[in-house]
């Protein structure tokens, strides 16, 4: 009887120690410069690091039952992740380098990237992703999760289902598209690096949008939301051309004189002017949402 | 993906409908964006698909009968997907020609179509619409129970988006900007269905 108290006790622990053990995974291998990184990683984290050497180096840690860890490739191609799981989180955290095109596809996992200044495309079902640094271009979708761009982009192109989306810093060319969450845009100007927006974007069906910053000039912002409040803020100096229009809200204006007018044809109300030519061309629309023009 | 700037005159350039002081930037824009490149490409075939197809698409009863049965059989696994996939794919090529049609209409036209492009548009939208919201209803299973709730919950904000569009195109059948927050929320609905037919797919 003692024996097989004995067995069992064994047994047990042997169990445990199963249903807890993880898997550390600690790899490197040469890329170039300018190569690229695939990580496929669908629940936990992805953490990408962007560094001055030629070479991909993996550290990941893995559930007991968050699947089995690949990799693949050469010194132009990597690809790695984390497949055959049953939704246990892995947590990822790959050095790539910093000119690398990263390559990041996730379920709920979360999407961090830092320091790497090549192309990301960055995908995940439900996490959140976020990007700091100066990549020259961003694609990032979530259907949930909220995305951030902090730093500066040449060019970024941010999508959600009803994620929040976050763009702030020195770049040009922003589009973002939502359809419930909320987009806010901190766009920065010439005193801290940048050009201001030449090319902009936003657009959402119920969520707000705020967009807040330098315009460069000749650039064209455009805002556009079914329900959302549109809320523009801009420098009092900005030299620009307004044309907002919404067919059942309001257009307020703290920006200069103008007020605005009933729209020509049925309800709503439309307001244009003008602060100088040559200068950027800022246009809002909203179904049924409220329109706030102000400075910044 | 393509320049959002581009998008009108893209159209414009694939039908050959561009002005010809234009079409030297747009080609200029063109040799240089490989985005647009592929979009003009895409616009082109959806032209010429288009172009080939019958006035009106009546899917047949017995085919679709037949799907059914295929799909409620014990068929293998990779068959089902297979005219899921086909499925999904003719609907989505109906709501993008339709989507298509919507922003090629020529200003006089919508004014002399208003009871026949446009109502022609919203009829091909609704149709493939539902078509994949059929496909969705079959592999919603292999969807998370989450991602089920957060599809529902967007969608029902997108068709409220666009139920309210659609009223308000009924009262001022010739608005373009009207026409525009129409076409932005179908927009979003068909993103919407491809990414969760995407998703399932995975």
């Amino acid at each position: 009887m003692r024996v097989m108290k004995g067995c069992l006790v064994l047994w047990l622990a042997l169990l445990a120690r199963q249903s807890t053990a993880q898997a550390w995974i600690d790899e490197r291998w040469p890329l170039d410069a300018g190569g690229s990184v695939r990580i496929v990683n669908p629940f936990g984290r992805i953490r990408v690091l962007g560094w001055d050497a030629d070479s991909v180096v993996v550290s990941a840690r893995l559930g007991a039952r968050a699947g089995r860890f690949f990799a693949a490739g050469d010194g132009h191609v990597r690809k790695l992740g984390v497949d055959g799981g049953n939704g246990e989180p892995a947590e990822l955290e790959v050095h790539v380098p910093r000119g690398a095109t990263v390559w990041v596809k996730s379920a709920t996992a979360s999407i961090e990237v830092e320091g790497v200044d090549g192309t990301l495309d960055l995908s995940s079902q439900e996490g959140g992703i976020r990007v700091v640094g100066t990549p020259q271009d961003v694609t990032a979708e979530t259907m949930d999760g909220a995305v951030e761009v902090a730093g500066g982009t040449a060019r970024a192109r941010v999508k959600t289902v009803s994620g929040d989306i976050l763009l702030r810093g020195a770049s040009q060319d922003l589009g973002a598209s939502t359809l419930s969450g909320r987009i806010v845009v901190r766009a920065a100007g010439w005193q801290r690096g940048g050009t201001g927006v030449q090319r902009g974007k936003f657009e959402s069906v119920t969520g707000d949008v705020r967009f807040e910053g330098e315009l460069g000039r000749g650039g064209v912002v455009e805002v556009e939301s079914q329900s959302g409040t549109i809320d523009v803020r801009v420098p009092a100096s900005a030299v620009a051309d307004f044309d907002m229009l919404t067919i059942g809200g309001t257009i307020t204006n703290h920006l200069g004189d103008a007020h605005p007018k009933p729209r020509a044809a049925g309800t709503g109300q439309e307001l244009r002017f003008s602060t100088g030519a040559g200068g950027a061309q800022v246009t809002a629309r909203s179904f049924k949402g409220s329109i706030l023009l102000e400075p910044k | 993906m393509t320049d959002p700037h581009m998008d009108a005159p893209l159209n414009e350039y694939a039908d050959g409908t561009l002005a010809a002081r234009d079409r030297a930037s747009v080609e200029a824009h063109l040799a240089e964006c490989a985005g647009c490149r592929t979009a003009v490409a895409e616009l082109r075939a959806l032209v010429a698909g288009a172009a080939a197809l019958p006035k009106t698409i009546e899917p047949s009863r017995d085919l679709w009968a037949t799907i059914e049965t295929r799909i409620r059989q014990p068929a293998t696994w990779n068959v089902q997907r297979f005219w899921r996939g086909a499925l999904a794919a003719a609907a989505m090529l109906v709501l993008a020609v339709g989507i298509y049609r919507l922003f090629r209409v020529p200003r006089s036209d919508l004014r002399v179509g208003e009871g026949q492009g446009w109502a022609v548009v919203q009829a091909d939208f609704d149709r493939a619409s539902d078509e994949l919201s059929r496909i969705l209803a079959v592999e919603r299973e292999r969807l998370r129970p989450e991602t089920v709730a957060l599809l529902e919950r967007n969608l029902a904000v997108i068709d409220t988006a666009i139920a309210q569009s659609r009223a308000a195109l009924a009262r001022d059948p010739a608005s373009a900007e009207l026409r525009r927050f129409f076409a932005a929320a179908a927009r979003q609905k068909v993103e919407l269905l491809r990414w969760a037919a995407r998703v399932a797919a995975s």
